[in-house]
């Protein structure tokens, strides 16, 4: 949920609880006020026309009220109630020409020592109606409030809360290997200035830890060649040594391919830093079938070695604006790759098509855990001649020209899919 | 023959020395920049081995200075820096060969035989050795004064072999020497097995007695 919304939930519910509670009790109470002050005249009327009919009644029949009073019926009572009762009921209306609550007020009197029933109705139509329209005020009113003070909260939130998406829109870009610190907006509010100065900071540390991490591989990397030129050209004299036993041939033979791991594993090293650092800056179009055929016919003794049938299919022609060499790496990694997991007489496919290429191989008869199949070092087999650092190669190479390299088994072949973002 | 090793990592010249003594080169090292200089003013070398890395200078003026005094010396730079641009620039200078750190010595040798067999002037490019002879230009090979039928491989196999005569030249340096990056790929021996076994038949067959000596299966030695 947005931080946005989240602030304004508790408002908004607030505000229709409070709109949906106080409508039908604030039209209840105005109901009630209205019946006590028609019940209050009914009463006043009642007794004003007691008073009148006493000097009336004498020489004129009860009918006459009835013609000026529509709303009031006299009638003579068989018996009598001492009480009076007040009620309301909808009777039709010959003015309004519909069916009107009325309250009516019913009454015994005596005048005369004949007892009279008296009835005096008054229409509630004009009431309800007065009502409604207080009610529909109030409300439209209540709502325009509510819905106003969330315009409003909404809009000052908005406000307040712009630097913190100033930052988090800038922090989403920050890449570490291309900018030194995160520069953001300046803000009156403490909070924020306080935040952008932490974030800025932390980048900031971040990028120099990055630096010097990225420089000591390259520095490593250079700096054991002497060493390690050293000690390969010891090990080659001391072949030269006589006498020399079988056994010592042996240990020697293990140094030196001891040293030929180590050797490799730098130049590996190197390359990767080499990759990261952008050195390898010129581009030309690069055709993917004619580097998977150089390759092919480099990889040739070892595909031989092991009967490996390789089919290539170009279904299009895929021409990358890359740099040479390191497309060459990128597919000769994936195709070494292939052999070396491959299996005694097994097959690689290849497939190339516009933007993309796909090579597959058989192999273990198990799919790789493909979490971790791109990371440095995460070997899945124990072949020390692998240094597990090809797909980690692969994968940089890929991220540099936007292309994404996904893993893929099925149908028994393990499947690497290069496809290129059109550029 | 007159060669100068300019390298500041003195158990790397030292080994340099040690390795080509067979051949019975003059070796004189140079373990800076200044003397470097100092030496190849001074004296003229059949090959400078060349650091570009020095700890007072880079190697590559060593190189300048050498091509403005119009001189001849082959040389061969030997760098940590592996780059595409590094060894362009030297070869570009007039660098004769480029070889990268760390390498193996007996590629080193071979270089070096290479590099004087080409600036020889009196055109003998051919190497003999008992009834074995070897044209370095027509890269043919021929015992008792028969020609003999090589592959490519095997040839390159029999030239190295010889660059490095009466020394143990490793599997991985000949694996090396024969396929370049593909050897790092795959550490597979298996070729060599196979290219060395028909070269070594070849050439028995041709008369040539059995030079080529398997050493505990540890490397090769071209034993003369």
């Amino acid at each position: 949920m947005k931080l946005l919304n989240k602030s304004l939930k508790g408002h908004i519910v607030y505000s229709v609880l409070v709109l949906f509670v106080s409508m039908p009790v604030f039209y209840f109470e105005l109901t009630s006020i209205v019946a006590e002050d028609v019940d209050e005249d009914l009463v006043a009327q009642k007794a004003d026309l007691v008073a009148k009919m006493e000097k009336v009644i004498a020489n004129k029949p009860f009918e006459y009220f009835q013609v000026f009073e529509p709303d009031i019926h006299i009638k003579p009572a068989n018996t009598k109630r001492t009480k009076d009762s007040i009620y309301t009921i909808s009777f039709f209306d010959s003015i309004a020409k519909e069916n009107v609550p009325h309250r009516v007020l019913e009454s015994t009197v005596v005048l005369n020592s004949e007892w009279y029933n008296i009835t005096i109705s008054k229409s509630l139509v004009d009431n309800d109606n007065l009502i409604f329209s207080i009610v529909m005020v109030q409300a439209i009113i209540l709502v325009l409030i509510i819905m106003g003070l969330l315009f409003i909260t909404r809009y000052h939130s908005k406000k307040l809360w712009k630097p913190f998406y100033a930052t988090l829109g800038k922090l989403h870009e920050y890449k570490i290997e291309s900018e030194k610190s995160i520069e953001l907006e300046k803000t009156d509010v403490d909070e924020f200035a306080d935040l952008n100065k932490t974030i800025s900071n932390l980048t900031n540390r971040n990028h120099e830890v990055y630096l010097s991490q990225k420089e000591f591989t390259e520095n490593a990397s250079h700096e054991m060649q002497t060493p390690l030129a050293v000690f390969q050209s010891k090990v080659e004299l001391l072949m030269q040594t006589t006498p020399l036993t079988s056994d010592q041939a042996e240990l020697i033979t293990e140094l030196s391919e001891a040293g030929q791991r180590m050797n490799r594993l730098n130049k590996t090293l190197l390359l990767l830093s080499k990759i990261e650092n952008n050195q390898f800056t010129d581009k030309e179009s690069v055709n993917i079938d004619k580097a998977v055929q150089k390759l092919a016919e480099q990889y040739k003794n070892a595909l031989n070695q092991k009967s490996i049938s390789l089919h290539t299919r170009v279904a299009g022609d895929a021409i990358i604006n890359a740099n040479q060499t390191l497309i060459e790496i990128l597919i000769g990694n994936l195709l070494s790759n292939a052999i070396r997991h491959n299996v005694q007489g097994g097959r690689i496919n290849i497939i190339i098509e516009p933007n993309q290429f796909n090579i597959s191989n058989t192999g273990n008869t198990k799919p790789l855990d493909a979490s971790r199949l791109f990371q440095r070092f995460q070997k899945q087999t124990a072949d020390t001649n692998s240094l597990g650092l090809g797909l980690e190669i692969a994968k940089r190479i890929c991220s540099l020209y936007k292309a994404d390299i996904t893993y893929n088994y099925a149908d028994s072949l393990h499947s690497f899919n290069v496809s290129f973002n059109n550029s | 023959m007159k060669l100068l090793i300019v390298e500041d990592e003195k158990e790397l010249s030292k080994s340099i020395v040690a390795y080509l003594k067979q051949e019975n080169y003059l070796c004189e090292i140079a373990p800076d920049f200044k003397t470097a200089l100092d030496k190849t003013e001074s004296f003229d070398y059949d090959c400078v081995l060349l650091d570009i890395t020095l700890p007072d200078g880079n190697g590559l003026n060593v190189l300048k200075g050498l091509k403005a005094d119009n001189k001849t010396d082959g040389v061969i730079i030997i760098s940590a820096k592996n780059s595409i641009d590094d060894r362009i620039a030297g070869l570009n200078l007039g660098a004769d060969d480029y070889l990268a750190k760390p390498f193996h010595l007996s590629e080193l040798s071979a270089r070096i035989a290479a590099v004087i067999r080409r600036r020889r002037f009196d055109g003998n490019k051919v190497l003999v050795l008992n009834e074995l002879t070897i044209d370095t230009l027509a890269k043919t090979v021929s015992v008792n004064g028969k020609g003999v039928d090589l592959t490519r491989k095997e040839y390159d196999l029999l030239l190295y072999l010889v660059s490095n005569k009466n020394r143990v030249v490793s599997k991985n340096a000949i694996a090396e020497h024969l396929s370049g990056d593909e050897a790092d790929v795959f550490d597979n021996f298996d070729f060599i097995y196979a290219h060395m076994k028909n070269l070594k038949k070849k050439m028995v067959q041709a008369g040539c007695e059995d030079y080529i000596k398997s050493i505990y299966g540890m490397g090769y030695k071209f034993d003369i």
